[in-house]
């Protein structure tokens, strides 16, 4: 290299570090030094400093380089890329992981710098890459060209400031170190150094290349999640349940009486009819409260797990919960007592509602704990509310009977035959009945939810708290309480009786996008668009668990009847199951190719149905995953969960799903035309 | 850079009325304006997930910018696709193409559709873990193996569509119709009430879905029953009616016709009973065959020619029975006197050749088959008799003649039984060919000149008249047995005019058209 260039580079760099003073110093030295040269003295004082010096001169230049080149970043990336290609198989998707934290933080270091031209061509030169897993955040930073947006776009600042944690074993770590040493690629170095935190591993490669635990993106927020998962966590079910008194009574029952109630499935029907007459008679007596003053927990045997697993324990709810009046304990414990058992190999009956000439419109749909009730939340803002057990076709509209026996009364001619409730003023997101059928909630885009009256088909309430459309609404399992989740990035507990929410949950970095209640009242989670999904406790507020693992926004949860695992269903298709204590995965799902906008439990827990916007329902079998991982758990691998079933319907996509206290599973979709 | 153009940029910035907004400016912006877009899309996709709708849609948009207090899109939410328009003059700028609507055209414009309201319908998505195949549920086979198909074809080889079979859905009225109209063209009991269902056929305007059906029924049956006269004579009853019926689009379904109406035209055997006239069935099914020729014929050039074809062959293959030629020729006589002019006339010499032996009661002892070549005779005698006629019919000095001709039948049919047994007399009589020919050419020649002279026609038939009263006692021996129509007796009549007709003919193919005005006086000279 021409040493006066050289020179010239020192300068540059001192002047722009602002180092004034050692530039000038350094002006006058090198005039000096020409002048002596001119003179033909030999005593120059700098130049054997530097210039004799190829380690220092290589290091000079490249602090030039760095300052004002974009395509060094191009440059280093796709050689590091092509490294990480051309490496062993066994270590390369260890390597391979490493490539997408660097790609993201070479373009924002590009977009940073105002290189916006070089950023764009360096992104979809290389976004191909990363689209298969990382597609919503690609899209999210695809708009990012201007410095003043990193500032601005939350998901961009939170890349910068946290770093990712990368799970990576010995040998491969040293091969990257090596080559980065060796290339002296100090720019691609210095962004591994600076947003990637290595978790080095001693021993062969994972050989899973999907290793969801592999990668997590947000780092600083990691800790947070991992500090929060700390917490101690009570999931199990209420003592003195429904369920425990089905116990009690249930021992007296013989297994032939038992034979013999459900093979009289018709008259059972007929006093379910009955009962939904009259659920709505002591429907107010529900809000009287009562304190639960139930003593210590006594581990009850749930019915359904009695030989598999361990039973759940027993807790006390830290809500007053309203009081049951005995009829509705009493067709409860009926239904209870009837309930089919389900398996891997004793299928559930799906009834399907479809929702026709829809024109588009329908937003939700939403179906009463016995399947009589189905409501319909439109984007005009009316909800429709259809009761299946006065219309319908013979049999199929049942209340809860699996038998077809039933003659159906139909709807009076020429008049609609379904409830039309208006109130609201922008599209209705998301609807609830309460548990017994007597309440449905519906929420909407006008920011409120709206409480009506299945009996008086009237708006009762008008709850007005959240600042941005609410997304999802949700009764608690025993009534009374209900949550909602809203755009404005917070979760809200409320009691039916108050027009301001009890509890604000907020923490989620995006919208909230659905809430459901933990079977013992005593927590809600929350799925959201920063795709984690969160266990908040009811009585403190308090985020008590982070679920991270989705790779989009969560549009869907249940809860296994037994409290101890949690299921999610995401935008691109996966369902999670999690366990709640340990806010572990236990294994994706994985089967659906679009939303999963519903999943329910089976009664005893056996079996998850999902629904789907790829007009599919699927049945998983979740018993033998449960097990297997408590088995397996030493191990540390996840296993995969059995899809049992998957029931195409002819061009439905399934928006609801639910089963009936007997098993009865009931799906509900609007129907839509193929768009071809 | 930015995927919003500059020019973009500097058209927004004129039509809100910013005029002097310099390059830099807007090269500037357009980065900008892409995130803010970018940012609303992502607003308005969460809009569309919650709508639970994988399509994005105008008001989602809106929804999205009402979450950041914007001011709504306007005049998008109707629906309908959006038709961008390049601007002249630059390249990459588009503007939406807004019609303007007339308010009179929208307030005059009928009302459209009120649309169907929503309903909620149930089905079992399965039972116990099966899927019932019933019609709500997506047939399994039929939805996974054509994308099977497609994922193995775009691996190898062209693209094939996989098309899936189209249900084809007949109400339950028409079913019930076709099962009636079925049943009483099978049964013989109620003559009355299938007359009405003819009707019905013929004029009712809803059938068409059940043509295809109609015309398997029929082809099944003729091919089932060529053994039951009458269920064939309703079969061309039912054709006649469904060809009649000016509400159905018979052409697709013509060719799966044809096959069972010439089976009734020229099948050796036509009912099994002596006593069912296939004569008539024949006589029937020939006039079948010209209503469809003549309302086809333009449509299907070929159908004729082929028609005709299928015919001749049948005709000059001496192997096939009488019957069949019957058949053959009267199908052929109504075609049109051309036909027969062309495929008749010109082989009618070496066939009358044929003929002769069959006639001639002598030495054919059957007189069975006596019987059926004088049928035959009697065709090829009116067929060459209304070719005459028709050709007569073209000349402008012959006045009239169909009134006379009108005439001049009237007069037969009163004679009609005489002259009838006086044929058989003359073949009772073993008269040579042309002795007979000889002696009946006198009876014809009135129909050749029913123009000028109309009152020779009852002349001849006076004499003839007598002189089959005289041989009357010999005929009603032989004649034991045989039945007679009436129609077989016009049959008759003409071929005792058309007899010599075929001198006729033979002279104008000699003298050519010219010669016919003068044919009496020639033909008479010639004969005396």
């Amino acid at each position: 290299m021409d040493p006066e260039q050289l020179d010239e580079f020192v300068m540059g760099y001192l002047k722009k570090k602002g180092f004034n003073g050692a530039a000038k110093q350094l002006q006058e030295a090198l005039h000096n030094n020409n002048n002596n040269n001119g003179t033909g003295s030999s005593s120059s004082f700098n130049s054997t400093d530097y210039h004799n010096d190829p380690e220092l001169t290589k290091l000079i230049r490249s602090f030039s380089q760095s300052e004002n080149d974009p395509t060094r970043y191009r440059n280093g990336y796709s050689n590091l890329r092509s490294w990480a290609y051309n490496s062993l198989d066994l270590y390369k998707h260890e390597l391979l992981r490493v490539m997408y934290p660097v790609f993201i933080h070479c373009y924002m270091d590009l977009v940073g710098k105002g290189h916006t031209q070089e950023a764009r061509a360096f992104f979809n030169s290389f976004r191909k890459d990363h689209e298969m897993i990382h597609l919503r955040d690609l899209q999210k930073l695809e708009g990012v060209l201007v410095p003043s947006h990193l500032e601005e776009m939350e998901f961009a600042r939170s890349l910068r400031q946290s770093k990712v944690n990368i799970k990576i074993c010995q040998y491969s770590y040293d091969l990257l170190l090596q080559y980065l040493h060796r290339t002296e690629s100090t720019l691609m170095l210095g962004i591994i150094n600076e947003h990637i935190n290595f978790q080095v591993y001693s021993g062969q490669p994972n050989s899973s290349s999907d290793d969801i635990d592999a990668v997590t993106i947000v780092g600083s927020f990691q800790e947070t999640a991992d500090h929060v998962n700390q917490k101690e966590i009570q999931w199990g079910l209420l003592e003195d349940s429904l369920e425990d008194r089905l116990e009690k009574t249930g021992s007296l029952l013989t297994d032939s009486e038992k034979g013999q109630g459900e093979s009289k499935d018709g008259d059972v029907d007929d006093s379910n009819k009955k009962r939904s007459t009259e659920i709505g008679k002591q429907g107010s007596s529900l809000k009287k409260l009562k304190k639960d003053k139930a003593g210590n927990a006594t581990a009850k045997v749930a019915r359904q797990e009695t030989s598999t697993v361990s039973p759940a324990p027993r807790v006390k709810s830290e809500l007053a919960l309203p009081v049951m009046s005995t009829d509705v304990e009493e067709s409860i414990l009926e239904d209870l007592r009837n309930r089919v058992q389900l398996s891997s190999v004793a299928m559930p009956s799906v009834s399907f509602y479809t929702f026709v000439n829809t024109h588009n419109g329908l937003n939700c749909a939403s179906i009463s704990h016995d399947g009589s009730l189905v409501a319909g939340g439109f984007s005009d803002s009316s909800i429709k509310v259809w009761d299946m057990a006065k219309i319908g076709q013979a049999g199929s509209g049942t209340l809860q009977g699996e038998s077809d026996t039933n003659d159906q009364v139909a709807g009076p001619n020429g008049r609609r035959n379904y409830t039309l409730l208006l109130g609201h003023s922008g599209p209705v997101y998301s609807a609830t009945f309460s548990p017994p059928g007597d309440f449905l909630l519906s929420s909407s885009a006008d920011t409120t939810i709206r409480l009506w009256s299945t009996q008086l088909n009237a708006n009762l309430v008008c709850y007005k708290g959240h600042n941005y459309p609410v997304w999802d609404v949700q009764f608690s399992p025993f009534g009374h309480y209900f949550a909602s989740c809203s755009h404005d990035r917070t979760a809200r507990i409320w009691s039916m009786d108050r027009v301001q929410p009890l509890r604000i949950m907020a923490g989620h970095l995006s919208d909230v996008d659905c809430v459901q209640w933990h079977p013992n009242c005593n927590y809600i989670a929350t799925g959201s668009s920063d795709k984690t999904v969160r266990l908040w406790d009811v009585q403190t507020g308090e985020c008590v668990r982070i679920f991270i693992g989705h790779r989009s926004m969560v549009l869907s949860l249940a809860m296994s009847p037994d409290g101890r695992y949690m299921a999610s269903g995401d935008e691109d298709g996966t369902i999670m199951m999690w366990d709640l204590s340990t806010a572990r995965c236990i294994t994706p799902l994985m089967g659906h190719n679009s939303c999963v906008w519903s999943l329910s439990y089976s009664g005893e827990g056996s079996l998850l149905a999902s629904g789907s916007a790829d007009c599919t329902v699927k049945l998983w079998d979740v018993t033998s995953s449960t097990k297997l991982t408590k088995a397996e758990e030493k191990n540390g691998n996840s296993n995969r969960l059995r899809s049992l079933r998957t029931f195409p319907t002819k061009s439905t996509p399934v928006h609801a799903l639910r089963f009936s206290r007997r098993n009865l599973l009931f799906a509900a979709g609007a129907l839509s035309k193929p768009t071809s | 850079m930015s995927i919003v153009p500059k020019e973009t940029i500097e058209v927004t910035a004129q039509s809100i009325g910013i005029t002097n907004l310099s390059p830099e400016a807007a090269l500037m912006l357009a980065p900008d304006v892409e995130y803010r877009v970018r940012e609303i899309m992502q607003e308005a996709i969460k809009s569309m997930r919650h709508s639970k709708r994988t399509t994005l849609t105008a008001s989602d948009v809106d929804g999205a910018l009402n979450l950041r207090s914007l001011e709504p899109t306007y005049g998008f939410a109707s629906g309908g696709p959006f038709r961008f328009r390049k601007a002249v003059g630059h390249q990459d700028l588009f503007y939406t193409d807004d019609r303007e609507v007339d308010f009179k055209d929208v307030i005059e414009a009928p009302l459209p559709k009120a649309p169907l309201d929503t309903e909620v319908v149930c089905h079992w998505l399965a039972i116990e873990g099966v899927q019932p195949a019933i019609p709500e549920n997506a047939p399994l086979e039929v939805i996974r193996a054509p994308a099977d198909n497609k994922i193995y074809e775009q691996k190898d080889g062209p693209l094939i569509d996989v098309r899936l079979p189209v249900k084809h859905v007949l109400s339950r009225e028409l079913q019930l119709y076709f099962q009636k109209i079925a049943e009483l063209t099978m049964s013989k009991s109620s003559p009355a009430l299938f007359k009405e269902a003819l009707v019905s056929l013929a004029s009712d305007s809803g059938l068409h879905p059940l043509v295809p059906y109609f015309t398997n029924f029929i082809a099944d049956e003729v091919s089932r029953g060529l053994n039951d006269f009458q269920l064939l004579f309703n079969l061309m009853h039912v054709v006649r009616s469904l060809l009649q019926n000016p509400h159905i689009h018979i052409e697709p379904y013509l060719h799966q016709l044809m096959p069972s109406v010439v089976t009734c035209l020229v099948s050796r055997k036509l009912g099994n009973r002596f006593a069912d006239n296939h004569w008539d069935l024949r006589d029937f099914t020939a006039k079948l065959v010209s209503l469809i020729c003549k309302r086809f014929g333009n449509t299907y050039h070929t159908l004729q020619s082929r028609l005709s074809k299928t015919l001749v062959n049948a005709l000059l293959d001496p192997k096939k029975a009488l019957t069949q030629h019957y058949g053959a020729i009267q199908g052929l006589t109504a075609l049109g006197h051309n036909v027969v002019r062309l495929l008749i006339l010109s082989n009618l010499e070496p066939y009358l050749s044929l003929l002769e032996p069959e006639l001639d009661c002598e030495k054919q002892k059957n007189q069975m088959k006596s019987y059926e070549a004088w049928r035959v005779y009697g065709a090829l005698l009116r067929a060459a008799g209304l070719c005459i006629h028709d050709r007569l019919k073209v000349f402008p000095n012959l006045p009239s003649p169909s009134p006379s001709l009108l005439h001049k039948g009237k007069g037969k049919i009163i004679s009609a039984e005489p002259r009838k047994r006086k044929l058989s007399a003359d073949s009772s009589q073993n008269q040579l060919p042309h002795k007979r020919l000889m002696t009946t050419t006198d009876g014809l020649r009135p129909q050749d000149h029913t123009g000028p002279a109309p009152m020779h026609v009852d002349k001849p038939m006076g004499k003839k008249g007598n002189e089959s009263e005289s041989r009357h006692q010999n005929e009603k021996e032989r004649g034991k047995g045989r039945v007679i129509t009436m129609k077989a007796i016009l049959g008759q009549i003409w071929k005792d005019d058309l007899d010599s007709g075929r001198l006729l003919v033979k002279l104008h193919q000699l003298y050519d058209d010219r010669i016919l005005p003068f044919i009496p006086s020639t033909e008479m000279s010639v004969f005396l």
